[in-house]
């Protein structure tokens, strides 16, 4: 009990320690991969949590996306490297107010809530990873079903978008070059 | 104990494997020349870049020999011989292997130079291409066995193989462990013909030969897996069990290593366009043939 109390402890400290590290940096591929490592404590928070299946799953999700996200925010970014001294933020003030206004509504809510009766034990991992399939394609099928699909809709419509319209006169422009 | 004789056992095949590159290259076997170049790189200067994001730059090489460990913990080598019989295996692999990406980026963009950054980012486009081939035979293995526990899954192909209950999925796991290794015809991010060594290229000395070493774990992890999942891990006549998943692991990294050498490098593009095109929706037939089998045949 104590030692998953440090373990949570330990992991939820590092997630927030990386956290700072996100804002803390110029260079926008060790600002995404920050928040990469502050995601992996939150996944390892929940394996200190004896919750196996999400703890693995959100240490796999994200390494994938905030590594697609880190080469999205060198594309975009002025000065990706954060060599070149440039200061990029902005709205100082309103973001320190509701950065701070934020984590006292989370105190608050976390230590007033009624969180109920706290579980003895944990069901072992192979019975929470059969549990969590029985309810995904269950009761909660419909709602899972209706994301994927809305996901799916708007990466092929973010596609059509991103392809360039073809007329007449570009196409003719394109075969001139090629 | 049990990690004490993984370790033992990754070590050694990874000496092997090295010891028949060097057969194959050069034709001549010699079983100490890989440990006296091993040793050789520790007594190089290790250059450091100028400019460099240093914890990038120091930490790559570690984490990819990390992730590579991580991901043979779960792997067995005979039914009591695995570091961690979780319960989410077949997952676990794939979130560990997951953290290969996030080396090969850190050791692209850590040394401050043109060929590695590319080599890096080179990798995100081959992770797009190859991550789906990996997590859908996977998938359908983990149907057969009804389970995620990389045990159970050497279990259920007692009988018949994995290999010939779902050869498509198989054959798109190779290709994608290949890729996944960046083993020739997929080593792009190293690419040594057009960029140099791309991510290898501003390491030497020690932390070169972490990374070489990172390399040849993680080839030794994913032919382990090739194993577990498809060649029906310890199962075999005569030998112990501990033999035949080491012979088998070893003769799928050769076969990885010679596929490769007969092989053109493959571009980027035309590697995602092959995977998407033709590799995902070959990857769904492969999951509804085994669905249909496992609800069909008793």
């Amino acid at each position: 009990m104590y030692a998953q109390a440090f373990f949570v402890a330990v992991f939820g400290l590092a997630a927030i320690g990386f956290g700072v590290v996100v804002f803390r940096t110029s260079s926008m591929v060790r600002s995404a991969l920050a928040l990469l490592f502050s995601q992996t404590a939150v996944g390892c928070m929940f394996l200190a949590m004896q919750t196996e299946f999400l703890g693995v799953l959100q240490i796999m999700m994200m390494a994938t996306e905030m590594s697609i996200m880190a080469i999205f925010m060198v594309m975009f970014m002025m000065d990706p490297g954060g060599m070149g001294g440039m200061d990029m933020t902005h709205q100082k003030r309103f973001s320190i107010g509701a950065g701070v206004v934020a984590a006292g509504v989370a105190i608050v809510v976390a230590f007033w809530a009624d969180w109920g009766p706290v579980t003895a034990e944990a069901p072992d991992a192979a019975m929470q990873t059969r549990a969590l399939g029985m309810e995904l394609l269950g009761r909660s099928m419909l709602i899972f079903e209706t994301a994927g699909i809305t996901i799916l809709t708007a990466m092929i419509a973010a596609t059509a978008v991103a392809i360039p319209v073809q007329t007449t006169a570009n196409s003719a422009d394109k075969e001139d070059t090629e | 104990m049990n990690f004490a004789v993984v370790l033992v056992a990754l070590l050694g095949s990874v000496w092997l494997l090295a010891v028949i590159e060097g057969w194959t290259t050069t034709g001549r076997l010699r079983l100490t020349a890989t440990l006296l170049s091993g040793l050789a790189y520790l007594g190089r200067e290790s250059i450091v870049p100028r400019t460099p994001d240093r914890v990038f730059f120091e930490t790559a090489p570690v984490l990819l020999l990390i992730v590579a460990v991580l991901g043979a913990a779960v792997l067995p080598l005979a039914p009591t011989l695995v570091i961690a019989d979780l319960a989410t295996g077949a997952l676990f692999i794939n979130a560990a292997l997951a953290y290969v990406l996030v080396a090969l980026i850190m050791a692209g963009w850590g040394p401050n130079g043109a060929y590695a950054m590319i080599g890096g980012w080179r990798f995100l486009g081959q992770l797009i291409a190859y991550a789906m081939l990996i997590v859908m035979p996977i998938t359908a293995v983990a149907m057969r066995a009804e389970s995620l526990v990389t045990t159970v899954i050497v279990v259920s192909q007692d009988g018949l193989w994995n290999i010939v209950y779902q050869p498509l999925g198989f054959v798109l796991f190779f290709i994608a462990a290949m890729a996944l290794a960046f083993r020739a015809p997929f080593d792009l991010p190293t690419a040594p013909g057009e960029l140099g060594g791309g991510v290898d290229a501003e390491y030497t000395g020690v932390r070169l030969a972490v990374l070489r070493l990172a390399r040849l774990t993680l080839v030794i992890t994913l032919a382990s897996a090739t194993t577990v999942f498809y060649l029906g891990g310890w199962h075999g006549p005569l030998l112990p069990p501990w033999a035949w998943s080491l012979i088998k692991t070893l003769a799928v990294a050769v076969s990885m290593l010679l596929a490769g050498r007969y092989l053109p490098r493959i571009r980027e593009a035309d590697l995602m366009r092959w995977c998407w095109i033709l590799g995902i929706p070959l990857a769904l037939l492969n999951i509804i043939v085994v669905g249909l089998l496992v609800l069909v045949v008793p």
